[in-house]
């Protein structure tokens, strides 16, 4: 494949792979950043590339691994604790409580510190459930796990989510 | 069913990975059970909540990463001892010229003794190489 090709299948696929780690990262330098490196990562391995699935799946299978090394090396920083969220955080976060809540967050720097509170490998598979719709099979092939393991991941980060919000609405602060 | 049954599927239900007939049971009973909808309402708005809708791309956005990609990708096929070195390697070359011409140069500026033939060969060279 010559530059001119591989070129016009990163055109085709970015923004889906963008998208990915836009979702994931939350940082649009680093998500841009992370984007560039599965590409290049690509790249580099063209020649490891079975062709029984298409460029797309496996770009965005790398660009998923290439998330997960970034969220690891991210987890080691201390995560916020529920202490730590201001009251403003408190109060979006007790509006999720109402069965009238409706949309997203519109303080997505609190989105971000919410997720960072998960593991990198439940954030993940959240995000990719979520926000890309895969299905459980296809988010443990993306991630080279077993579909209990996805499902395990998925039901810890809703159970934590819902007690982060539960938490302030039980307290009525914090 | 049970309230704790009812969690433990919750998930799989809202991601629409229940088997119908399981789906179905849990279906009535979140509408007998208005804890378990709340819950179910609740999991629901998190993924909502936390993740705003993917906006769509601008294509120039799209051409321009492609750029930033290839430029990366140029980069990359480089050798790495080249990309180490080659800063390195201009100045070391021109030092080597300049080594060079000035070895050819210099012994004419200075002053040297003007040439009186070779010496005589010693005797044992000569009986080295002396032919019977």
């Amino acid at each position: 494949m010559d530059d001119a090709e591989f070129e016009a299948l990163v055109r085709e696929h970015s923004p889906r792979v963008r998208a990915l780690c836009a979702a994931v990262l939350k940082d649009a330098t680093e998500a841009d950043d992370a984007a560039q490196d599965a590409f290049l990562k690509a790249h580099r391995s063209l020649s490891g590339w079975a062709r029984e699935s298409s460029f797309g799946t496996w770009v965005h299978r790398i660009a998923v691994n290439v998330c997960l090394d970034r969220l690891r090396a991210a987890a080691r920083r201390k995560a916020d604790s529920l202490e730590a969220l201001g009251e403003r955080d408190a109060a979006a976060l007790r509006t999720l409580v109402e069965p009238s809540a409706t949309g997203a967050l519109e303080d997505r720097d609190l989105a971000h510190r919410l997720l960072a509170r998960l593991t990198p490998e439940t954030r993940l598979a959240f995000t990719l459930c979520e926000r890309d719709g895969l299905s459980y099979a296809e988010i443990a092939e993306a991630m080279s796990c077993t579909v209990d393991s996805v499902k395990s991941r998925i039901k810890r980060a809703r159970a934590e989510l819902a007690e982060a919000a539960r938490h302030f609405s039980r307290t009525g602060g914090v | 069913m049970e309230h704790g049954e009812a969690w433990d599927k919750l998930d799989e239900w809202l991601d629409g990975e229940l088997p119908d007939a399981s789906a179905a049971e849990l279906s009535r009973h979140l509408d007998a059970c208005p804890a378990c909808k709340a819950e179910a309402g609740l999991r629901r708005r998190l993924g909502e909540a936390l993740f705003a809708p993917a906006v769509a791309q601008d294509p120039r956005s799209s051409a321009a990463f492609a750029r930033r990609v290839m430029a990366r990708v140029e980069a990359d096929s480089v050798p790495l001892w080249q990309r180490l070195f080659a800063p390195a390697l201009t100045p070391a070359l021109a030092l080597g010229l300049a080594a060079l011409v000035l070895s050819i140069v210099a012994p004419g500026l200075g002053y040297s003794e003007p040439f009186d033939g070779w010496d005589e060969p010693d005797a044992s060279y000569a009986a080295l190489v002396e032919v019977p």
